[in-house]
């Protein structure tokens, strides 16, 4: 860990030299807070991020960046207890890092960006090898945009040792020994995810703007949480989920400036479908801002609305559902609600140009949000799901040379 | 099945209104408003990012496209 996040530092440190000589350097520092509770638990997740990108040429940027999600509280751990007391909800107790680590590159001319990149995560039970490719043009006098990205995963997802039957199968106590050759109690799954997305955005009128998106997924391997089982006969058993999942959505936004207010109204619809017969809306109506030059407030609410996975059930002992039985309640229907806020400031530049006296331009950013969950087939017998009220609070430092 | 049909029907009517004259060439001169930060769609950056892992982990339909960052969301 120390490794790479001294090799991170030299990576930045080079693109740092590279802005002196060359052009423009972008740099955002952003940390994230996410606190769920809501029950008897609650979790609490720190995502601190940074990311840089300089010019080295006029054709051609570089970009690299780290993020981590530090994580620590209690997750249900064993899905279906058979007894009302709250402490019959098995939990585990969590505490994990996870580090992301990414660099790529941008080839742009006046009309068109074609960018590319990889990256690497890692925690304690789970690794990821991703690269993204995408091409960006811009056509008739910038008023329509097409964009076509792609991206691939290889994970690896830690776990214990196997069993002929999945029902037969035991839940992973913890990661300790996850990726260690040499030790027999632990196995690693791969998980192959494919991802491919096209969007378009068309200018409509001097006050109008419409993006459409479409995108699919395919995903191949484990696609169990290990940690997790369900209660479906005298014994708990590991979540066993299809090994198979495709997944499309379709995206349709609009923006719209409100002249006599100065403001942006910024609704949109997703729709969603898998071949685990999830269905999904979500619905988002924001509202931007501008106050005076230097600040912009933006609000918004979203309700996303779903059914469940065709295999899941409430109880797998009164009601099963074939081969496959899932404690996720993410995957059952359910409604979630969502409202926040962002207000972004940025600073005005000298007589000179310059802000601050070193900045082409320099931004802060405070966003907070409030996201609550309805679950209304996810019971623990008498016992309240926990977990349900989340608040995610963000600060952001961007600034460029 | 209702949810498949109003998928397909949006679907049909976005591309309605893409290809109708409504697409008409917005000259630069007359993009002072579509040049505010406010009308861009382009990604709010890490705030964006951190908030889509919550929702990918949180909404078992949220994400599906190419999203980055990789782990299982398992806790």
């Amino acid at each position: 860990m120390q490794l790479s996040a001294q090799r991170l530092c030299l990576l930045l440190a080079l693109l740092s030299v590279s802005a002196s000589a060359r052009a423009q350097l972008g740099v955002e520092a952003a940390s994230t807070v996410f606190h769920e509770s809501g029950g008897p638990i609650s979790m609490t997740v720190i995502v601190p991020e940074v990311n840089a990108e300089v010019d080295v040429a006029e054709a051609l940027s570089l970009r690299a960046g780290w993020s981590a999600d530090v994580v620590s509280g209690a997750s249900v751990a064993v899905v279906d207890a058979p007894a009302e007391s709250v402490d019959a909800i098995t939990t585990a107790s969590v505490t994990d890092t996870r580090h992301v680590l990414g660099g790529g590159f941008a080839l742009r001319d006046e009309q068109s960006t074609l960018s590319a990149g990889y990256r690497y995560g890692f925690e304690n039970d789970y690794r990821s090898h991703g690269f993204d490719v995408s091409a960006r043009t811009e056509l008739f006098d910038r008023n329509t945009s097409f964009e076509l990205a792609y991206a691939r995963s290889f994970d690896s997802v830690c776990d214990g040792p196997g069993a002929e039957d999945p029902a037969q199968k035991g839940r992973l106590d913890s990661s300790d020994g996850c990726f260690d050759d040499d030790d027999p109690d632990r196995a690693d799954h791969d998980l192959a995810v494919h991802g491919l997305q096209l969007s378009g955005t068309q200018t409509l009128s001097k006050l109008l703007v419409l993006q459409l998106g479409l995108s699919a997924q395919i995903q191949h391997g484990f696609l169990s949480n290990p940690y997790r089982a369900v209660r479906i006969g005298p014994t708990a058993a590991q979540e066993h989920h299809p090994e198979n999942r495709a997944r499309y959505a379709a995206t349709i936004g609009l923006r719209y400036w409100i002249k006599p207010l100065s403001g942006a109204l910024q609704p949109s619809v997703r729709l969603y479908r898998d071949t685990w017969h999830l269905r999904a809306a979500s619905l988002e109506l924001g509202y931007e801002q501008s106050l005076g030059t230097d600040f912009r407030v933006r609000v918004r609410g979203r309700l996303h609305m779903q059914t469940g996975a065709a295999f899941y059930s409430d109880d797998y002992v009164l009601a099963p559902r074939g081969q496959y039985f899932t404690g996720d309640r993410e995957l059952s229907p359910l409604k979630t609600v969502l409202v926040g806020g962002e207000l972004t400031y940025s600073v005005p530049p000298d007589d000179e140009g310059d802000v601050l006296g070193i900045f082409s331009a320099f931004s802060l950013k405070m966003k907070g949000d409030l996201l609550q969950t309805y679950l209304e087939e996810f019971h623990y017998d008498t016992v309240e799901p926990p977990n349900d009220l989340a608040l995610i609070g963000t600060f952001a430092i961007v600034a460029e040379i | 099945m209702a949810l498949r049909s109003s998928f397909s029907r949006s679907l049909l009517v976005a591309i309605a209104l893409c290809t109708s004259s409504a697409c008409a060439t917005v000259r630069p001169q007359d993009k002072e408003h579509l040049a505010e930060p406010s009308m861009a769609f382009s990604s709010g950056g890490a705030s964006t990012t951190h908030e889509q892992h919550v929702l990918d982990n949180r909404e078992g339909a949220s994400g599906g496209g190419t999203t980055r960052g990789g782990g299982c969301g398992c806790n």
